[in-house]
């Protein structure tokens, strides 16, 4: 068997371009998916069954769906709802935003119900509001406690962006698949992919690691 | 034993007209009446469950209360919303596990509650905090976090953040429970000192030789009630209820 690397490196530049949307793309999402996930944590969490309810359906849609129904059924559906056109890329952004926001939610949900009751109630003697309370005091706390869970959110999401490339997000998949079309470079394409996920996320998934040792058990 | 009480009395901080609370099936107070007064030590005392801890929770809002009236300088305290927030502005309350806020230095936590909810300007709030840190004697450990105090430390600390709110009268849950042995001295001496510049304090509290030498009322509770109040001198050496005796007895108090 032949294999003829040059194909790689006369596409570096196509390959580079790819993967600096790969990781916009997972930098963009986490953006939007964290505010997201606070947003449904505290929906939930709340008194008002209208607001929980919304919070509780939302979530267990977005997590029991499959992503791949989830990216192919934005593209097509949320269109022909809202009448908008959205560009590939901002479709992807939508569908991989809901699902990592569900998975957020739960996530600070979680995170947020592991703050002693104390604490709040400590906040609320001092004359804090109960907005102030979650704001000031738990959920800085919560947010500690959740980092090395949302650290390893994002490693996946890194590797799940891959995805989007089903709707032709020129992201580095997309980019990797369509070489392989043009040039038939199939073995090649597949390793330079894989190398290029792998060195990228490798250091994520240490990072993770050391977040876990550093903040996973402490108080 | 209800104390009746017509006329308002301008020295009473406190007043508890025949206060009932429920947990379900439990019943935490059956009908409490009591006063705390101006500068006043008031050590509330009995067995575990028997509804010390509560009156102080519901004194504050933590808790509801479900029947009976509290009153604050002569006003029913309201039970919810923006005005339960007012009346927990004029009121310090100490924890048994402290509740430091582990994700701020010493300082930070006398300072929380003047800038949060006072808005006091951050030099202005910081200035206060660390006057009252000096008060407990922490003044050195400003930038320490909780978890390098010592347990001691840490209640102090806290009395210093309910004290940064400049409180009318001072509510102690169990304050030395949680503490080891050689630490609880320190926090009664703070205590002490405190009652001594005249502070209204509500103490829920197992140390009876604190209660005995602080304290100017001492109310005694079981099953939700309180069986006996009265100075220190009458609860622990004469006692008139016998079961106030049967309580300090089993505490091994010699009287």
């Amino acid at each position: 068997m032949n294999l003829h690397w040059s194909v790689v490196w006369d596409n570096a530049g196509a390959l580079a371009r790819g993967t600096e949307l790969t990781v916009l793309l997972t930098v963009l999402t986490m953006a939007f998916a964290v505010p997201g996930g606070i947003l449904l944590a505290l929906m939930r969490l709340s008194r008002s069954r209208l607001l929980s309810g919304a919070s509780a359906s939302f979530t267990e849609l977005f997590r029991n769906l499959p992503l791949l129904l989830v990216i192919y059924a934005a593209y097509y559906v949320l269109p022909l709802a809202l009448g908008v056109a959205f560009s590939p890329f901002a479709t992807a952004l939508i569908a991989l935003g809901c699902n990592v926001s569900a998975y957020n939610g739960e996530t600070f949900r979680a995170g947020i119900a592991s703050i002693r009751k104390g604490q709040s109630e400590a906040a609320l003697a001092l004359g804090m509001s109960p907005w102030q309370a979650m704001r000031v005091v738990v959920l800085p706390q919560a947010a500690r406690r959740v980092l090395p869970v949302l650290a390893s959110t994002w490693v996946s999401l890194f590797k799940d962006t891959s995805l989007v490339s089903v709707i032709s997000v020129g992201e580095l998949a997309y980019t990797a698949m369509l070489i392989r079309s043009r040039t038939f470079r199939v073995l090649e394409m597949l390793t330079a992919m894989a190398v290029i996920y792998w060195s990228l996320g490798y250091p994520q998934a240490k990072l993770v690691d050391w977040l876990n040792r550093r903040f996973g058990v402490s108080e | 034993m209800t104390r009746q009480n017509d006329e308002p009395d301008a020295h009473v901080v406190l007043a508890y007209r025949d206060v009932h609370k429920q947990f379900g099936d439990f019943v935490a107070l059956a009908g409490v009446s009591m006063e705390v007064r101006k500068t006043e030590v008031v050590c509330l005392i009995g067995p575990s469950g028997s509804g010390k801890s509560t009156l102080l929770r519901c004194t504050n809002g933590l808790e509801s209360i479900d029947g009976g009236e509290i009153t604050l300088d002569g006003q029913v305290l309201p039970r919810h919303g923006r005005g339960m927030r007012a009346v927990r502005q004029r009121m310090g309350m100490v924890f048994q596990n402290f509740e430091l806020f582990p994700h701020m230095t010493a300082l930070a936590n006398v300072a929380s509650g003047p800038l949060t909810v006072l808005r006091l300007p951050r030099g202005e709030a910081e200035a206060r905090a660390s006057a009252l840190l000096a008060k407990v004697g922490l003044a050195d450990k400003a930038a320490s976090y909780p978890s390098n105090l010592s347990g001691g430390q840490q209640q102090r600390v806290a009395i210093a953040r309910a004290l940064a709110m400049q409180p009318e009268v001072m509510l102690f849950d169990e304050p030395t429970s949680a503490l080891d042995p050689e630490t609880i001295g320190e926090v009664l001496n703070v205590m002490k000192a405190l009652a001594e510049e005249g502070m209204t304090m509500l103490v829920v509290t197992h140390e009876m030789s604190f209660a005995r030498r602080v304290a100017d009322h001492v109310v005694v509770f079981e099953r939700g009630t309180i069986i006996e109040q009265g100075p220190p001198a009458q609860i622990f050496d004469a006692p008139l209820v016998p079961r106030t005796r049967d309580f300090l007895s089993h505490l091994g108090w010699e009287g």
